[in-house]
């Protein structure tokens, strides 16, 4: 296993810049999430990686060997990066078995089949290998590619989308099954997502994407207690938007102040505020106008002066109630405008 | 070295070994019958009887398109009905069994009924225009079939629930909701069979009909006017163009959406017992006068009649022909299924259309415009006489033209399964490039290569009035002999070539009922 090193990472399609001056690291045997919206251009920081495409500009190095960029491109198949695809792109015409094996060409037959039977017993699909890929459902599917990524004991591996097109309830328990596995194989692992609860819920370190651009990176902890932008902010969950300007170190929302002291006085700013960071009590601030039920807590609506915001709180509002509004400083930034 | 196809990415277009053979199958399918127009234009046909010629077969190929024509389509679109949205004994044996007619060219089927007639086997003589709508019908009728089939499979089952809810009969969803959703693939496959009636020779030509395809002929050969053979191909040509054109024009309005993965099966109408019966009767009827009965009939004569020593040579000839033509032809039709695939533009796709228009052109047509095309060559000293050699590359030229298009859809259906994920896939699993060819590409697409190839062989083995016009003296394939027999009134002996190629027909049909069968085999229900 490997760290995984970008730097500088240039990528033009034509007249788009797909990826400009992208760089960050993902250390050796950590879990590194890659999030960002479609068209970020995460999925081809992997290709990158993988040397599925060639880069315009910058170097991308595995273990401290500079593998792209610089004059050397070593080709994919000399990378030793394993790589599980968004449609997991199982040969067809194989069996999971060999499937799994096809990687382990360099070992005798014997040992070959050992080793994918090995894998395959790994992520729990032993009984399954004599089947066609057709044959396995969607959930299947992902853990057979996963385990023929891993099996020739790449020195990282690269999931794209890995949760994507599989119903919720599967979801979760894949993901946790899959970093189980992933975590006992030790291997550097990056995975492209647009799910920020995928990114924080399984990731140790999170590369935030937009527009080809890295907009933060840092532990989960790190990216959504100081968010470096208002769209780092809004990366990581749904969060509330106002615009004022500073008066007396904080800027004063509908809703109460937000600290703002780093910022000068009379400057324009914008605040974010997470839904999660709105406690909500009986008093005379707002009024509630929508109450939907989201998992444990509610998504509330509520009004004050012609300002609608979005609250995540346990159930306790209701409709047309009138709230007294308290901000959590943790969940509160301020940003110059 | 991979057949997977490039990301299509803004790239400015390459001049590659794909793109060169994909120009030259263009210009191979194209050219022959680009040749017949403009030779027909610029040559005086001008004999007085030209005229007249013309007239009667056009009259001739008019009549038997609307009567062999409407034949196919009333067949094709009651049994695609009937085994997609109604539930009978039988049905789903009938589902695959029905394609089986296809595998016998509407000549051989001719001989079959001649000679039954001729024996006093036929309850109604099999003779003349009659005749020859009669054998288009049961011989053509599955083109119909398999385009009205997809069309009615994939129909809204809404609209058809609704219509059942609202009252309607079974009768009056076919009449006033079915039929008309289902227009658009009839029409497709009422096309391809009048295409095929336009261009047939061998069964007109038996039963003493005249068509533009016979007048071709007689131009050609009793009149020795090879002007007015090009002027009547021309007509020719521009029929089986507008079949085309209504053909591709239907196809796109109709919504093949079968292939969608979420396919729900159609609540099918159970028919009660006596129209049950009637149903299998039917399609069982069409069964059997479409292959089962000539094909026994030509089995128990050429059991009798057979001179085996007369047909060694022809069958081996043909097998022979067969496969370096199909050989030739799977290449510049693999070339075409790559580059249509890889194209991006309008003009990437021209290859498909000259394709298209090869497999559109009667098999005489096209032998006539590569003939002109040597001709020209040899008038020009590029060539020498028209030996044997340059006879053979003429008729290799045109089972190109003529056949590319029938290989294009299998490879292009093989082509879809290699993915450029799977490329990837097995590039980051450390397998170089003849690896990737010999242990991915090449297993995967291998079964539809197969299954063109073979389509090819048996198409080319059938082949009649090309391979007539531009075999080398001398050189009898089955279809010739079985012609020629046929011509001089030995139907007996006819009989068996006639029977092998039947029989050789029957494989690519195992094919097609088998992807019927697979289609069936998804469904959960």
């Amino acid at each position: 296993m490997s760290s995984v090193k970008v730097a500088n990472v240039h990528r033009i399609y034509g007249k788009a810049r797909v990826l400009d001056d992208v760089s960050f690291t993902a250390p050796e045997g950590q879990v590194v999430a890659l999030l960002g919206p479609s068209g970020s251009g995460k999925s081809t920081i992997l290709r990158l990686i993988a040397g599925l495409e060639p880069l315009d500009g910058g170097e991308i190095y595995l273990g401290g060997e500079l593998v792209s960029g610089g004059g050397a491109s070593t080709p994919t198949e000399e990378r030793r990066i394993g790589m599980v695809f968004q449609d997991y792109s199982l040969f067809p015409h194989l069996t999971a078995g060999a499937n799994v094996a096809f990687g382990l060409a360099k070992l005798g037959r014997a040992e070959r089949d050992e080793t994918a039977l090995n894998w395959l017993d790994r992520v729990g699909l032993k009984h399954r290998a004599n089947a066609y890929p057709h044959e396995l459902s969607g959930g299947e599917q992902q853990r057979v590619a996963l385990a023929r990524a891993l099996a020739p004991r790449p020195r990282a591996i690269l999931l794209d989308e890995p949760f994507s097109g599989l119903d919720a309830v599967l979801r979760a328990e894949l993901r946790d099954a899959t970093l189980a596995t992933l975590a006992e194989a030790g291997t550097t692992t990056l995975f492209v997502t647009h799910d920020a609860e995928d990114a924080l819920q399984a990731a140790d370190r999170i590369v935030i994407l937009r527009a080809g651009r890295v907009l933060q990176e840092g532990t989960p902890r790190e990216a959504y207690d100081t968010p470096a932008s208002l769209d780092a902010a809004a990366a990581l969950g749904p969060v509330n938007v106002f615009g004022g300007s500073v008066a007396n170190g904080a800027v004063t929302t509908p809703f109460g102040p937000v600290n703002a002291s780093h910022l000068p006085d009379a400057s324009s700013a914008k605040v974010a505020v997470r839904a999660e960071a709105l406690t909500l009590t009986p008093g005379n601030d707002a009024r509630v106008v929508a109450v939907r039920p989201h998992g444990a807590h509610d998504l509330v609506r509520i009004e004050a002066q012609g300002v609608t915001w979005r609250a995540l709180t346990p159930p306790h509002a209701s409709l047309g109630e009138t709230v007294s509004v308290a901000i959590q400083s943790a969940g509160a930034f301020a940003f110059s405008a | 070295m991979t057949l997977a196809a490039t990301p299509a990415r803004t790239r400015a277009p390459r001049l590659d070994g794909v793109t060169v053979a994909a120009a030259l199958a263009t210009l191979v399918c194209a050219t022959p019958a680009i040749a017949v127009i403009a030779l027909a234009l610029i040559s005086d046909g001008g004999a007085e009887f030209g005229g007249a010629l013309i007239r009667e077969g056009a009259m001739g190929t008019f009549g038997l398109v609307l009567a062999g024509g409407t034949g196919a389509i009333v067949f094709g679109a009651t049994t695609a009905w009937l085994v997609t949205l109604c539930r009978f004994p039988g049905r789903g044996i009938f589902e695959w069994l029905l394609v089986v007619p296809l595998a016998a060219p509407s000549y051989i089927l001719a001989y079959a009924y001649a000679s039954m007639t001729w024996a006093g086997g036929a309850a109604v003589p099999v003779q003349g225009f009659g005749g020859a709508a009669f054998i288009y019908a049961i011989g053509l009728y599955p083109y119909v079939y398999l385009a009205a089939r997809a069309a009615f499979a994939s129909q809204s089952v809404c609209a058809l629930e609704a219509a059942r809810m609202l009252g309607a009969s079974p009768l009056r969803v076919f009449w006033q909701v079915a039929l008309p959703l289902a227009r658009p693939g009839i029409a497709a496959g009422g096309a391809l069979a009048c295409m095929e009636i336009a261009a047939d020779y061998g069964a007109a030509q038996h039963f003493g009909l005249s068509t533009l395809s016979t007048a071709v002929f007689r131009a050609w050969y009793a009149h020795g006017s090879p002007g007015l053979a090009l002027q009547i191909s021309a007509v020719l040509l521009v029929a089986a163009m507008v079949f085309l054109l209504v053909e591709r024009g239907a196809r796109g309005r109709a919504a093949y959406s079968g292939g969608s993965a979420r396919w729900r099966p159609l609540p099918r109408y159970q028919l009660n017992a006596v129209a049950g019966a009637l149903a299998a009767v039917f399609c069982g009827a069409l069964i059997v006068f479409g292959a089962l009965l000539p094909l026994m009939w030509l089995a128990r004569l050429a059991l009798l009649h057979a001179n085996v020593q007369d047909i060694v040579q022809p069958f081996v000839n043909s097998l022979a022909l067969s496969a370096s033509g199909a050989a030739i032809t799977l290449g510049l039709a693999a070339a075409i299924a790559v580059a249509a695939r890889r194209a991006t533009t309008p003009l990437g796709k021209s290859p498909l259309f000259a394709a298209g228009m090869g497999y559109a052109a009667p098999g005489a047509v096209i032998a006539l415009g590569a003939l002109s095309l040597f001709g020209l060559a040899r008038e020009a000293g590029l060539v020498g006489g028209l030996g044997a050699a340059l006879s053979l590359a003429a008729l290799f030229w045109t089972y190109a033209a003529r056949f590319a298009s029938a290989g294009v859809g299998p490879i292009d259906a093989g082509l879809a399964r290699l993915s450029t994920g799977l490329d990837a896939s097995a590039r980051t699993l450390g397998a170089g490039p003849w690896r990737r060819f010999a242990e991915i590409d090449l297993p995967i697409a291998a079964p539809s290569l197969a299954a063109a190839a073979l389509i090819l062989f048996v198409e080319i083995l059938k082949e009649l009035p090309a391979t007539l016009i531009l075999r080398p003296f001398n050189f009898d394939t089955l279809a010739v002999k079985a012609y020629s027999y046929a011509s001089d009134e030995r139907l007996l002996e006819a009989a068996a070539p006639s029977l092998l190629i039947f029989l050789a027909g029957i494989a690519p049909i195992i094919i097609l009922a088998r992807s019927i069968g697979r289609g069936r085999a998804g469904v959960t229900s």
